[in-house]
């Protein structure tokens, strides 16, 4: 047998798989995509093949799992044989997911990684999932935008709550980590996502219309702070639709980012009452800004100006989001035909 | 603003990515390992590369073809469903289950090659993918079990759009439940407009949002669910879908280019009815530019090519610059958006299933 490095054994040479026959994978005579397999590879294959043949469930089953996943981290029969094993063995689910611990820095990419994970936790099922969550917290620092990791978060949330065991003090906590990673980051737009979930969807949240001031504030503070941010608008956006609220009312704060001399406030914003952008802008602030320009447009549109709104979307399509040009004229059209 | 026909002056290299293609079908280097149990997918994305590029009769012998069909049908799960490869090498179903990402992209292989589908197993199929549907309406890759159960981290959109795509070619939806079918993915819309992998997950993302519609808009015949592109329902998806386009597309604000998602996100906003409202010539500039000097596509410039990344690319193209519409001499067919396949093969494979359903 031929393998790819001098210092490696192969598993035919070791006396703790000599009663073990491996199967060879037969490919037929015209395998698409044949992969060039590694000598290790395809040897723990063979032995796998055997072993899943024979429903072995043993800690040299476990090994070669291991072995095989550290190389092909999305072999998902692999995986599930592993913790079909792991069950049947009744082994402890704590070491696990210390492996899994190390295993996921390599692999954060990886499905079958976090699918293995959420079914360990379901099976310690802890009383206090602070340390998981604590877990979660650190994986996300050198990753801050991992997909996964923040679905995994998600889950972690939801299916404590649900056996009642998420405490109000983890939930404030969590909300207090949520905006430090929006401090560091003020464009993480996963982090926005979760303090949506935080304040918005989580069961029991407590931004209903009555607190929804503070969260209107929060985004307008964050608007202000990074003009250009996407994410910061989006969430404004969000909220203003989830809680069918008009864009209108909100125009003091946005009108200074549209750059337009017609529309500076006319009426006195003393009594606003929500966050004003500092004035004068900061000279780094290139303007106008287009998200503020189609705030802006949505906002007369709402008001029934549709002649105006129409000119704001031609300006965004001929000036100052070409990228977006047959978008804009798309919205120019439709305030047109309405 | 700048001028991006300026920056980017890259030719189509056609020759290139049909050899980049005709390589990986005879063989895939050892990094791409962690393939091995969807070796199918990865065989789609090299067929149905050569077909987008209308290469792939003139290139490739009946013989090979035929091999290929052959290995595609030892695939075909006894009781219904294809696996990803044959690296169990077995025919116990336990250790060797059908997969769906694997069985939406082997029946698609096998039509872009004009096989006969007579041997298609289809009850074993439709119950197949009721094994592996969940109480919320989500797909698992696998058929659930008690180590294994339907829910979980996997079983998302992309899953669902599998489920549904297999049961739209099979004009069958006896396999799935549709009602939670739909009432799961609109759960997935987020507070951005666009939609998430599964319910409740806060962000939007390309891939899932493609899916979504992609999804919607097969069930609309079987739920009455509006059509995304006559509905109102979805102006925030494609609000959010065109703002993905930063030349090519990126997948989430504040994210790099990446050329999946000029798919992913042109795939939507095509399904939203607005494929003439993406900046084609940007998004051209940015995925020739990602081409790789001898042939294939990486995810961005400078990057080494995969057939992923090479077929959604193509893909990409196919959408914006297909024949009908081509004034670039790219010379790409024409792509079926929802299904994610030349509309040619489309056409065939409608007859195709006809023809067996009135063989049987």
């Amino acid at each position: 047998m031929s393998v790819a490095t001098s210092s490696y054994i192969p598993l035919v040479d070791r006396s703790v798989w000599h009663d073990v026959k491996p199967i060879a994978q037969d490919d037929g005579p015209n395998p698409v995509v044949p992969i060039m397999y590694s000598g290790e590879y395809r040897d723990a294959m063979d032995y796998f093949r055997a072993i899943a043949a024979a429903e072995e469930r043993s800690e040299r089953a476990l090994e070669l799992t291991e072995t095989i996943i550290r190389m092909n981290p999305a072999h998902y029969t692999v995986w599930q044989y592993r913790m079909a094993t792991l069950l049947a063995l009744q082994k402890n689910l704590d070491d696990e997911l210390q492996l899994m611990n190390e295993f996921a820095v390599q692999n954060l990419k990886s499905y079958q990684v976090w699918h293995h994970r959420l079914l360990l936790l379901t099976h310690i099922s802890p009383e206090d999932p602070s340390v998981e969550i604590e877990y979660l917290h650190r994986s996300l620092l050198p990753d801050p935008k991992n997909y996964h990791t923040w679905a995994y978060l998600h889950w972690l949330y939801s299916h404590f709550h649900t056996l009642g065991r998420i405490s109000d003090q983890l939930w404030h906590d969590e909300l207090t980590w949520c905006e430090e990673m929006l401090r560091v980051d003020g464009r993480n737009n996963s982090a926005w996502g979760w303090r949506w979930y935080l304040r918005v969807a989580r069961p029991d949240a407590e931004t209903g219309k009555d607190g929804l001031k503070p969260e209107l504030d929060y985004a307008l503070r964050a608007i202000h702070l990074i003009p250009h941010n996407v994410s910061a608008w989006n969430y404004l956006r969000g909220l203003l639709r989830h809680f069918k609220l008009l864009l209108t009312p909100l125009l003091p704060a946005i009108l200074p980012y549209t750059a337009q001399a017609s529309s500076q406030p006319t009426e006195s914003t003393d009594n606003f009452g929500f966050p004003l952008p500092p004035g004068p802008l900061p000279n780094d602030t290139p303007l106008p800004v287009p998200l503020a320009l189609e705030y802006l447009a949505d906002a007369l549109l709402e008001q029934g100006s549709n002649g105006e709104a129409g000119e704001v979307f031609a300006d965004l399509s001929s000036n100052y989001d070409r990228m977006r040009a047959g978008y804009w004229e798309y919205r120019r059209r439709e305030c047109v035909e309405q | 603003m700048t001028d991006f026909t300026s920056v980017q002056q890259n030719t189509f290299k056609r020759n290139g990515h049909i050899n980049y293609f005709l390589r990986c079908l005879k063989a895939l280097p050892t990094a791409a390992q962690g393939s091995d149990s969807n070796r199918i997918t990865a065989a789609f994305f090299c067929i149905s590369g050569l077909d987008l590029l209308g290469a792939l009769f003139e290139k490739t012998s009946a013989e090979q073809r035929n091999g290929w069909i052959d290995w595609i049908w030892s695939l075909q799960a006894p009781t219904g469903g294809f696996r990803g490869s044959n690296f169990m090498t077995t025919h116990n179903d336990d250790t060797s289950p059908a997969h769906i990402p694997s069985t939406y992209t082997a029946l698609l292989t096998l039509s872009i090659l004009r096989a006969p589908l007579d041997r298609l197993n289809i009850p074993g199929l439709i119950n197949f993918l009721r094994s592996c549907q969940a109480k919320d309406g989500s797909f698992s890759p696998t058929p659930g079990d008690e180590v294994y159960p339907n829910e979980g981290f996997q079983s998302d959109v992309r899953m669902v759009y599998c489920a549904t795509v297999v049961s739209d070619i099979i004009r069958d939806f006896s396999g799935i439940d549709v009602e939670s079918t739909k009432q799961f993915i609109l759960n997935c819309q987020t507070w951005e407009g666009g939609f998430a992998s599964r319910p409740g997950i806060i962000e939007a993302q390309g891939g899932t949002t493609y899916c979504s519609l992609a999804t919607l808009s097969i069930l609309n015949k079987q739920t009455g669910i509006p059509l995304p592109n006559e509905s109102h329902q979805f102006q925030d998806t494609l609000r959010w879908s065109i703002s993905r386009q930063m030349g090519g597309f990126q997948g989430r604000p504040g994210k790099l280019e990446d050329v999946c998602y000029s798919l992913w996100c042109g795939g939507a906003i095509s399904i939203l009815g607005h494929s003439e409202l993406i900046n084609r010539q940007a998004d051209r500039s940015f995925l020739l530019s990602a081409q790789f000097p001898i042939g294939g596509f990486g995810k961005e410039p400078e990057d080494y090519p995969d057939p992923f990344h090479s077929y959604l690319a193509l893909a990409a193209l196919s959408l914006t610059h297909s024949q009908e519409e081509d004034d670039v001499g790219l010379g790409l067919k024409r792509l079926h958006a929802v299904w994610n396949v030349g509309q040619d093969t489309a056409d065939w494979l409608k007859s195709e299933i006809s023809r067996i359903k009135a063989n049987s």
